[in-house]
């Protein structure tokens, strides 16, 4: 069955005809137009496509679009704003947090979600947030130097 | 206000050129591409192991409404692969099946639900034959040949023998052997297999994106199996989520979907699931090293000998690079007077192996270095002591023709003995619990760059053409695959430094077929080296034109001006000088817009012995690692636990320390996984860990802590004196882990991973040992 | 790239709706945090024709407690049930069992209920469409042979919950909510002993809550084996709870889970109380566990050590438990 989806994403409101069986991330990807959330696994073993759903991340790969109504979504183009970058990107980009880049969204999603309800994590609280996010590049260890930095800068205003 | 001075450029911590884009999701990777109309692709794969193909029907699937195309085996008899010594792969498969997943034909359609639904219209008929999954099982006499041409299922064997290896062991104190077996394991870059091909009817041309390290051998194997002119074809690779080896030479899909799009008459994305995109593969094989060392009792190698055996899976791919790259890199990192070495590449009824990181080193240096400390250990010699006793001096050329004239191990070795505090913990007492502490150390090299291309065309090994216009931007032109690893920020950072502008006016283009030069491509650590050496060549050439404009305009001798980036002036004077922009102005006049080229070729002195296979392994630099792990082992349940790395690497010198630091986390971390946790497994030629839940690449929660130094030997050829910095570190991690577990538990594995099972099975091995020991009379 | 198959998504508001929607929907599936079924549902293992979503019964997400009788809702989160600070204070055996599943962003929407009521799981089944037609399918689904077993007459994928084996020791019950109303029944009495069927609900029922007794002074704990420190399914779970009586053992629970088709609650351990936890009795508890521990060849791992393993955190769970005190 297709609805009349109604959301925010990235703050914008938006109401789209989405079909039941519509994942988070192809409404993301194809019908917002949102590619920077990507896909890795065939679904909830990689969090690749970490988004958030009202601060809370969430796997958008084994999320069913409909279920975000009424709610607010964001993803990784939503924390640029006015193409200043946040502190998590700026501090993935500085501190090579980032290399191939393709597991980055969903980990500095990850990230996000964790500094709203934490805003000063120690490593051990940094890798327990960052558990079911998998990068193949960095071994982690500029990730979590990425995260460290992030906490002890200020948003660009 | 400050004195003009040329940017430093080299050897500066500079974030990733194209990293604001992956960071803020803007990076279009090939899956982001803007695809409206494109056909969905859909790959009907074999369920059979080993069969000859009866009957591909696709008339049905052909007929279902919303398919544009159907192509099978039938319709492409071009084999390919990436050695042309050894092309024995179609796209679709055509007389037989020889592996479960390989595909047997493609569906494009108006939309997913359409593909799949054609895929299961699709009649297909197989006689089975029988199937081979390991080595042993394809060489048993009798076995039906997977290849016609190959008798036995053997690909390639390999006898080298340098020195006298007899003798060697006959001088030696102690001569030990011991057999390791390591599992096949895997990439798992982060972004699934993915190509978006274009067919314009009219010009009857190819665009195909795709995810590759390797565009040139692309656009060359789509030209051979299509059929079609190589003017006719473009190759474009977008961003594109890790490599590590699996994307050095063309995949099927790529030309699947190229044939789709041709059949189709128009556009077709074929976006695999993770499931097909660990059936593509051409990952590490599983390996068996038996090895045989003689030693000294001062811990001096008199003699190595070594066999190794690898179920290749079914096809060739880079299989006998492999083989050979695992003989020769016995070579090059120790001073060992003579070695044997015989290798056997087996051909299995699996998914087809390849290259990945450490391509063909890092099972049998698991081996050697396990093996090493084995010996250590029967002498009463340190681990460090052991290696110091076997150092080179440069310039040195080993026994099979490599050339060596950096050699950063010593260094290694002192800076991660004293790092881990090796020495404080010699007398350390073992703890009397469960979980036990243990150390263990591991050393490794690898090629910068093959030196002999898998093409011989006679061109160089590298082109760079730099574009300077009326804008005074310069905009670097490089066919080098940035695949993460940063190459892309590494030649803007060496042009930067010849030329020593700001950097804002550097952009770099790369790899597209129809803008930038011919590149081999990103595999054997090649960039940095060889592209690197062609931008600053490149570099100097641009720089030779700016000083000649700046001369004419400032009426002075070319030799009298110096360039300091930025400003050019007659050397020594007090003037103000020349802005760049005005020597840009000035440089344009009558020629217009600048292309400065600069090119690279490996010397022939550096690309191997003479002998059959001699130029596998041959390179102009060898990095060098040197890793201690520092393990915790549970007894009970067999965990390992690594509790920190240090790891030092010799990369010549760090261009850029940032991006170093990055790779040898990387690549240690990624011997962390083989060491540890991963492993593929078949079951009857069925891949049981075709995800990421069941193959374990290791979370954020069991990574270590990594404490990584840049050792700096500035290799004579490399440019600035760089080396790789992305390989070698990894496989010195896994026999420092294996090392390290042993010192814990007083027990070696032989095997890798070292998963929880495996321990157990170790401890339990250890614990009746133990036992009959303690019976009086028991042998 | 594989999407989901269509299906129609029903959304109640009450425990009751759900269960008259369940009765008029003929194939309907109930979803809550979709971390199981969902990536079932990719794969094709499972394609039912309606979903009815509990995500807005509000009844069934509420974590309260009734006369020191915990009471969570089935549609409670893990992440909620980890955090809650009565659960951590009282019953901590759950909120460490929650703690442990899959990864932190899975747990921020799987459910109590999705995880007691979580599919069994085998390599033989939890794989893709094409895997499995190449594999003839499997007896758990749409094929006759059990690969694990495959002279046997019955499935052996394994229950694989993590928050199973805490409840069961803690004496909980399940709350099932059907046609007929509600029943309250033993939580082990919800675990059927076949991997194709494993749960003992009838047509149109659904677990809406558990309720956890005071647990007085039993104290428990649950650890798991897995290769990873997250994402992993257990190779095999322990869940211990136990009274201690100065000396003596006076109370003495465990269940075991990724090891059998069901969460198993071990019987017999009523035999080693009243005396000294000494080396005797924890080797008789072992052997006692080694009899009705079933692990097959249905993960990657081996059965054998999965076996070993299992004995070795329940020793290690029992001495803890017993020492903390």
């Amino acid at each position: 069955m297709t609805s009349v989806l109604r959301l925010t994403v990235n703050g914008r409101p938006r109401a789209d005809a989405v079909a039941d069986n519509v994942l988070l991330v192809d409404y993301l990807r194809d019908v917002a137009g949102l590619t920077g959330t990507k896909q890795g696994c065939d679904g909830g073993e990689c969090g690749a496509c970490t988004v958030l759903v009202d601060d809370s991340p969430r796997l958008a790969c084994i999320t069913l679009a409909v279920r975000c109504a009424g709610r607010r979504v964001e993803t990784v183009e939503g924390l640029t704003k006015g193409g200043r970058l946040s502190r998590l990107q700026r501090a993935f980009h500085e501190k090579l947090g980032s290399q191939c880049g393709f597991c980055t969204p969903g980990m500095i999603m990850a990230s996000e979600a964790l500094l709203r309800r934490d805003p000063d994590p120690d490593d051990d609280a940094i890798r327990d947030a960052l558990g079911g996010n998998i990068c193949r590049c960095t071994g982690y260890v500029k990730i979590i130097e990425s995260v460290r930095a992030a906490a002890r800068m200020e948003e660009p205003a | 206000m400050t004195a003009p001075a040329k940017k430093k450029m080299a050897g500066v911590r500079l974030p990733l050129i194209d990293g604001p884009e992956k960071v803020s999701g803007r990076a279009h990777y090939t899956a982001d591409l803007p695809h409206g109309d494109a056909l969905v692709g859909r790959i009907l794969r074999s369920p059979s192991g080993h069969a000859e193909i009866v009957r591909v029907d696709a008339s049905a699937a052909r007929k279902l409404p919303g398919v544009a195309a159907v192509v099978t085996g039938a319709d492409c008899d071009v084999p390919f692969g990436v050695l042309p010594i050894a092309q024995n792969e179609y796209p679709l498969a055509r007389d037989k099946v020889r592996y479960r997943g390989e595909p047997v034909a493609v569906v494009a359609a108006v939309d997913a639900a359409t593909a799949d639904a054609a895929i299961d219209l699709i009649e297909l008929e197989l006689r089975e034959l029988p199937a081979y999954y390991t080595p042993s099982e394809a060489r048993v006499p009798g076995a039906v040949n997977l290849h016609d041409d190959r008798d036995g299922n053997l690909e390639r064997d390999v006898h080298h023998e340098f020195g006298d290896v007899d003798a060697g062991f006959a001088e030696a104190d102690v001569v030990r052997e011991e057999t390791f077996r390591c599992a096949e394991v895997t990439h798992v870059h982060m972004e699934p297999h993915v190509s978006l091909a274009e067919y314009d009817p009219g010009r009857d041309r190819i665009t195909l994106h795709t995810c590759t390290q390797v565009p040139y051998y692309v656009h060359l194997s789509v030209s051979r199996c299509l059929g079609m002119d190589t003017s006719q074809i473009r190759v474009v690779k977008p961003y594109i989520g890790g490599g590590f080896g699996a994307r050095t030479e063309t995949l099927n899909f790529e030309i699947i979907a190229c044939l789709a799009a041709r059949a189709a008459g128009g556009r077709v994305r074929l976006y695999l699931s993770r499931e097909e995109t660990f059936l593509t593969h051409r990952g590490r094989p599983y390996t068996e090293v038996k090895i045989k060392l003689g030693m000294t009792k001062s811990g001096r190698m008199t003699a190595c000998a070594c066999e190794a055996v690898q179920a290749g899976g079914a096809y060739g791919g880079y299989g006998i690079v492999t083989i050979l790259y695992a003989g020769a890199l016995l070579n090059a990192i120790y001073d060992i007077p003579a070695v044997r070495y015989d290798g056997y590449r087996v051909y299995t009824n699996t998914p087809a192996c390849g290259a990945m990181r450490g391509h063909g080193t890092v099972d049998v240096r698991y081996a050697f270095e396990s093996l090493l400390d084995i010996m250590a250990g029967e002498l009463g010699l340190d681990p460090f002591a052991v290696r110091r006793a076997n150092l080179l001096t440069v310039p040195f050329e080993t026994l099979n023709g490599l050339r060596i004239n950096s050699y950063g191990l010593p260094e290694c070795l002192d800076w991660v003995e004293e790092a881990s505090g090796w020495r404080d913990r010699a007398g350390e007492t073992p703890s009397g619990g469960r979980v036990r502490k243990g150390f263990g150390l591991g050393c490794s090299h690898y090629v910068t760059g093959a030196a002999k291309p898998v093409h011989w065309t006679g061109e160089p090994h590298a082109v760079v053409n730099l574009k300077l216009d009326f804008d005074a931007s310069i905009t670097v032109l490089t066919g080098a695959a940035e695949i993460g690893q940063g190459s892309s920020t590494i030649l803007a950072q060496a042009v930067g430094e010849v030329l020593g502008v700001d950097f804002s006016r550097l952009r770099v283009v790369a790899s597209d077929s129809a803008i930038t030069p011919k590149d081999n491509g990103s595999y054997s650590s090649r960039v940095t080296f060889m592209v690197g050496n062609a931008a600053v060549q490149a570099a100097e050439a641009l720089r030779a034109i700016l000083i000649e404009a700046a001369a004419r305009k400032l009426d002075a001798d070319p030799g009298d001006v110096e360039c300091l980036g930025e400003v050019y002036r007659v050397a020594g004077s007090q003037d103000p000088g020349l802005p760049f922009n005005e020597v840009v102005r000035e440089a344009l006049v009558d020629t217009g817009t600048i292309t400065a080229k600069g090119t690279f070729t490996v010397p022939k002195e550096y690309q191997g012995g003479g002998h059959r296979g001699g130029a596998v392994g041959s390179t102009m630099g060898f990095s060098y690692a040197a890793t201690v792990a520092e393990v915790s082992v549970d007894e009970d349940t067999g965990q390992v636990t690594v509790d920190n790395v240090w790891v030092a690497h010799d990369c010549g010198y760090a261009i850029n320390p940032l991006s170093v630091e990055g790779q040898i986390q990387g690549a240690v971390w990624m011997g962390l996984g083989q060491a540890i946790s991963e492993e593929t497994r078949y079951w009857n030629g069925l891949p049981l860990c075709a995800n990421m839940l069941d193959y374990r690449v290791p979370t954020i929660v069991e990574s270590p802590p990594i404490h990584t130094r840049i050792v700096e030997s500035m290799d004579p050829n490399g440019p600035f004196g760089a080396k790789e910095a992305s390989e070698g570190a990894l496989s010195s991690l896994i026999p420092a882990v294996a090392n390290a577990v042993h010192d814990a538990l007083g027990v070696r594995l032989t095997e890798t991973p070292m998963t929880p099972d495996r321990v157990i099975d170790a401890v339990i091995r250890k614990e009746r040992d133990a036992k009959r020991a303690a019976v009086p009379g028991a042998a | 790239m594989h999407g989901l198959p269509e299906f129609h998504l029903l959304h109640p508001a009450t425990v009751a709706e759900a269960v008259a929607m369940g009765q008029e929907e003929p194939g309907a599936r109930f979803v809550a945090g979709g971390t199981d079924l969902l990536v079932n549902m990719r794969r094709l293992i499972a394609a039912p024709p309606t979903l009815i979503d509990l995500t807005d019964v509000a009844e069934m997400r509420e974590i309260t407690v009734e006369d020191g009788t915990l009471v969570v809702g089935a549609a409670a989160t893990l992440a909620e049930l980890a955090a809650d600070p009565r659960v951590r204070r009282t019953w901590p055996v759950l909120a460490t069992a929650a703690g442990t599943v899959a990864g932190p962003t899975h747990r921020q929407v799987a459910t109590v209920g999705g995880n007691l009521c979580l599919d069994t799981r085998c390599i033989y089944y939890n794989q893709s469409e094409w895997w499995r037609w190449a594999n003839d399918y499997c007896l758990k689904e749409r094929g006759e042979v059990c690969h694990v077993a495959p002279g046997a007459p019955r499935c052996w994928a394994a229950f694989s919950g993590d928050l199973a084996p805490a409840a069961l020791v803690m004496g909980a019950e399940a709350v099932v909510a059907g046609p007929d109303g509600a029943r309250t029944m033993p939580l082990d009495d919800l675990y059927g002993d076949d991997g194709a069927t494993p749960f003992r609900l009838g047509a149109g029922e659904l677990l809406t809550a558990i309720r956890v007794p005071d647990p007085g002074g039993l104290r428990g704990d649950y650890a798991k084996s897995r290769v990873r420190g997250a994402i992993d399914f257990p190779l095999a779970g322990v869940a211990v709870a136990l009274r201690r009586d100065g000396d003596h053992l006076a109370d003495l629970r465990v269940a075991l889970t990724a090891t059998n088709v069901r969460p198993d609650l071990v019987t017999g351990t009523e035999t080693l109380l009243h005396g000294p936890l000494d080396d005797d009795r924890l080797s008789a508890l072992e052997r006692l566990v080694g009899k009705q521990i079933q692990p097959m060849r249905s993960t990657v791992t081996s059965s054998q050590y999965r076996r070993r393993v299992a004995a070795a955190l329940l020793r290690r769970l029992v001495a803890g438990l017993f020492a903390a005190e």
